[in-house]
């Protein structure tokens, strides 16, 4: 019962914050001066057929009246302008992209298994190798292997994620030739091909992130092997292995887990750099080429979906509190 | 059209810190698999292979109402029009027939003009071309559910100006068709560029059985030598061949390869590393975008990319647009002291040396017919100050304080800093407002135009002066979207612009439009700065790979691969 009342506390509150979220992004975006209407009005572009376009848009109406009309199509659906060549877009409709003709809803779904690919796969790696190196580095605390895991985390929390893809496209795509430089392939169609074109993707985004978990894990374990019920453990003759793998690592998992939340949320809603130089058709990609075009109803729609992901994110990561640390159970 | 600044979207995107280090380790042999097989750009137009465009947009849109391609480029494989381009390295671009006989004729002074189609013409599925599909494609133009492409006609034709399409149920009177074959057009006034005007992508036929607006543009029905085998967005299109093109009935296109795949999404900087490496099927891809100043560095130092570097002969006209409404800028002396003042070489510089554009002085661009090269205003490429200051003198105008109204992004800064050391020599201060590329142009083609100088870049969307001259200074561009962004107004020169305009014979017409040049000119609403030289690279099996000053684009009808 307590945690039906929490997750339907929070699910309201997730529809607030996505509302408050839609309103903010509609407002920017109508007081930009661009005007998409007239960016797809063709050229020459005359008053009357500028007009013609904003209404077919429903650009002509109050700034008000279309956000109510936006989210109105979240539920009904929508239909612009009329006759044979009207464009019905189906409900959950999320806007219409008149630049690609597609509804934002059907383009969301089509780049999800891009992204979700690349970053669930990184997430694990990153998690594994951050947190693995953030351990060693706590426990041989002091040590030549210590020194040489932080200079190395140093490097990868200041390397940008485009200069690093970019050689690891030169050094192992066109140099070494290991691995394609760029594409991808769906899981369904070819699972061997899909797991080679991320691979460098993957490696990519985790020496940026595992950088920040490994120095995240050492701080948090440093202080974490210095509490008084680890010296108890091992007072009680409990091997380092299960002190370190049992009773320290539980403590130290609840940031690491926050951080790894809000990071995956946000990498999920579109890993924007790596996704345009890998050329990968994710919803980073589409993101960025819709700001590029000014493709108003996608960026408003993707940008909503990212916001989505991210308080989902937050909402598993309260859920795995419990799992993680009792006292904090719902 | 508008020319995109060279490596904007590059320069937006990351930091300069890692093309260095990118460039740098490229320079040093990053790269020892490199086959020097280059392949030129010219050869013979063998059949066969597979083509790869490396394309950095998302979405290629097929729908002719809504295209703003050039002839010669992605459309015009896929889709013919009544009349096409004819381009070639060196010469003048010239209006062709495609799907109809000629070019076109009038009998009553260029209001009334008339088409046949040629004989066996036929869509990818074996039905016949007829005269009622090139007009129900026109029609379906005007729909505002497919705006967006070229649309010089719709404010040309008769009623065009109130027709909203053929989905509301109506037809446009002023485009008959008396027989399968015969298309005439009834125009309001008289165009001479009429032939021009049919080449563009609303004039591709559409067979109206076959039309669902929310597909078209991933589906069309092919009338050019390839038909879309698939379409992946975001991804690639493919396109085969199609069976029922005849190539005795189109001049220009010679489809050499079997397949062309348009990759999509590509990062510019991988596709330039990917084509330098010329490995694989990259061997026979070109890349679609023009080569980042960043990249042509690179490319100078790798003697096989450098022997695959298209560079354009000089093209697009690069300009300082001095608001004429505004303030001094309203002093025909003041405009012509910054025609002096306005340092050339510097601004040349800035947008990547000689192989980024030659000086400019005319307003007519190399590549278009009947243009003829003059200087109004002769000076060392840095300019005259001294001339600039007798001027400025002679306005009574010592100390100017200007605005320069300038696209944000690193390139167009560094060019408008060149203008404005260049204006502070002469006494003039200039302020550089940097603002988004959209607010920009909301700014520059609005109705208030807050902003003293401004620079920007043209290239006709016709190879006719009247591209060059008409959209940049008929006092009816002022505003409400249009491109007279210097605000210019002068009745001789309007109505130089519509006896041009309704000149029919192609020779008077353009001494009509060389007198406007100059006449334009002499009122100095712009500074013409430099003729824009954009550079493209391909693999070691592309051929007959050219980019001519007008477009200053590769010609897709023609490459070839190289075989065996």
């Amino acid at each position: 019962m307590r945690l039906l009342r929490l997750v339907s506390g929070r699910l309201f509150s997730m529809i607030v914050t996505l509302l408050v979220i839609s309103l903010i992004t509609y407002a920017v975006f109508v007081l930009l001066p661009s005007d998409p209407a007239q960016l797809s009005c063709g050229r020459p572009c005359t008053p009357e057929r500028l007009a013609d376009a904003r209404a077919f848009m429903g650009y002509d109406q109050p700034w008000a009246q279309q956000y109510v009309a936006f989210l109105g199509g979240i539920v009904t659906g929508r239909t612009f302008g009329t006759g044979a060549a009207a464009v019905h877009c189906a409900a959950p409709c999320f806007g219409y992209s008149f630049q690609l003709n597609e509804s934002v809803t059907h383009l969301i779904l089509e780049r999800i298994p891009v992204t979700f690919s690349i970053a669930v796969g990184a997430a694990v790696l990153w998690l594994i190798i951050g947190v693995g190196t953030g351990v060693v580095s706590a426990v041989r605390r002091g040590t030549a292997i210590d020194r040489a895991a932080m200079t190395f985390s140093t490097i990868g929390v200041s390397a940008p994620s485009y200069l690093v893809g970019l050689l690891g496209i030169l050094l192992f795509g066109f140099t070494l030739n290991m691995v394609p430089v760029n594409g991808y392939v769906p899981l369904t169609e070819d699972p061997v091909g899909w797991l080679w074109h991320l691979v460098l993707p993957w490696c990519v985004l985790a020496l940026i992130s595992a950088a920040v978990y490994a120095r995240l894990t050492r701080g948090q374990m440093l202080d974490v092997l210095g509490e008084d019920y680890i010296r108890t453990a091992r007072a009680k003759g409990l091997r380092e292995r299960r002190v370190v793998g049992r009773h320290a690592l539980r403590n130290v998992l609840i940031p690491v887990v926050t951080v790894f939340g809000l990071d995956l949320g946000s990498l999920l809603g579109g890993a924007v750099i790596t996704e345009r130089v890998f050329s990968m058709p994710g919803l980073g990609a589409l993101l960025l080429d819709a700001v590029g075009n000014v493709d108003l109803p996608l960026i408003i729609g993707v940008t909503l979906f990212s916001a989505f992901l991210i308080i989902l994110a937050n909402f598993v990561v309260d859920l795995l509190y419990g799992v993680l640390d009792p006292r904090v159970a719902p | 059209m508008r020319q995109p600044s060279k490596g904007k979207a590059l320069m937006k995107r990351r930091s300069a810190l890692a093309l260095a280090v990118v460039l740098a380790l490229a320079g040093c042999n990053a790269n020892p698999d490199v086959t020097p097989d280059a392949g030129g750009s010219t050869g013979g137009t063998a059949k066969g292979g597979t083509l790869t465009i490396l394309n950095a947009a998302s979405d290629i849109n097929f729908d002719p109402a809504k295209s703003q391609n050039l002839a010669i480029t992605t459309l015009g494989l896929v889709l013919r029009r009544l009349t096409t381009w004819e381009v070639q390295p060196g010469k003048a671009a010239q209006v062709v027939p495609d799907l109809a006989t000629d070019t076109g004729k009038t009998t009553d002074g260029g209001k009334t003009w008339t088409f046949t189609l040629k004989d066996g013409l036929k869509y990818a599925d074996g039905a016949p071309i007829t005269a009622g599909d090139v007009k129900y494609g026109i029609e379906r133009s005007f729909a505002p559910e497919l705006s967006g492409g070229l649309g010089y006609h719709k404010s040309l034709l008769v009623g065009g100006a109130e027709y909203k399409g053929p989905y509301s149920g109506a037809d446009l009177a002023s485009i008959e068709t008396p027989d399968a074959k015969t298309l005439v057009f009834h125009l309001k006034t008289a165009y001479g560029d009429w032939p021009w005007i049919v080449s563009m992508p609303a004039f591709a036929p559409v067979p109206k059985a076959k039309d669902d607006p929310k597909k078209y543009s991933q589906n069309p029905v092919s009338s050019g030598p390839y038909q879309v085998e698939s379409y992946q967005q975001g991804v690639s299109v493919k396109l085969s061949r199609n069976p029922n093109w005849d190539a005795a009935t189109d001049q220009v296109r010679t489809a050499g390869p079997d397949n062309v795949v348009f990759q999509l999404g590509q990062d510019t900087t991988v596709q330039s590393q990917r084509l330098i490496a010329d490995s694989g099927d990259d061997r026979s891809a070109f890349g679609a975008g023009f080569v980042a100043p960043a990249q042509l560095a690179q490319i100078e130092q790798n003697a096989s990319a450098k022997q695959r570097l298209v560079t354009s002969d000089a093209g697009a006209l690069s300009y300082l647009a001095l608001n004429t409404q505004r303030g001094p800028l309203k002093d025909v002396k003041v405009r012509q002291a910054i025609q002096y003042a306005v340092d050339k070489r510097a601004y040349q510089v800035a947008s990547g040396g000689a192989i980024g554009g030659e000086l400019a002085s005319t307003l007519i661009t190399p590549g278009i017919a009947g243009r003829v090269d003059y200087n109004l205003y002769p000076a060392d490429p840095s300019g005259d100050v001294a001339k600039a200051k007798q001027l400025l003198t002679e306005a009574g105008q010592t100390s100017l304080n200007l605005t320069l109204l300038s696209e944000n992004d690193q390139p167009s800064l560094a060019k408008s800093q060149a203008i404005q050391q260049g204006l502070q020599r002469v006494g003039i201060t200039v302020t550089i407002k940097p603002v988004d590329e959209e607010a920009w142009t909301a700014e520059v083609t609005g109705d208030k135009g807050d902003y003293d100088l401004t620079v920007s870049s043209w290239q006709p969307d016709f190879p006719s002066a009247n591209g060059n001259i008409q959209p940049l200074f008929a006092s009816t561009e002022i505003g409400g979207g249009g491109y007279n962004i210097a605000r210019y107004s002068q009745p001789e020169v309007d109505t130089l612009i519509a006896q041009a305009t309704a000149e029919t014979d192609p020779t008077k017409a353009q001494a009509l439009w060389a007198q406007a040049d100059k006449r334009i000119l002499q009122d100095a609403p712009i500074v013409p700065l430099t003729y824009t030289k954009n550079s493209f690279l391909h693999g070691s099996k592309v051929q007959n790979f050219f980019v001519p000053s007008f477009p200053a684009y590769p010609n897709y009808l023609k490459v070839s691969l190289k075989q065996g």
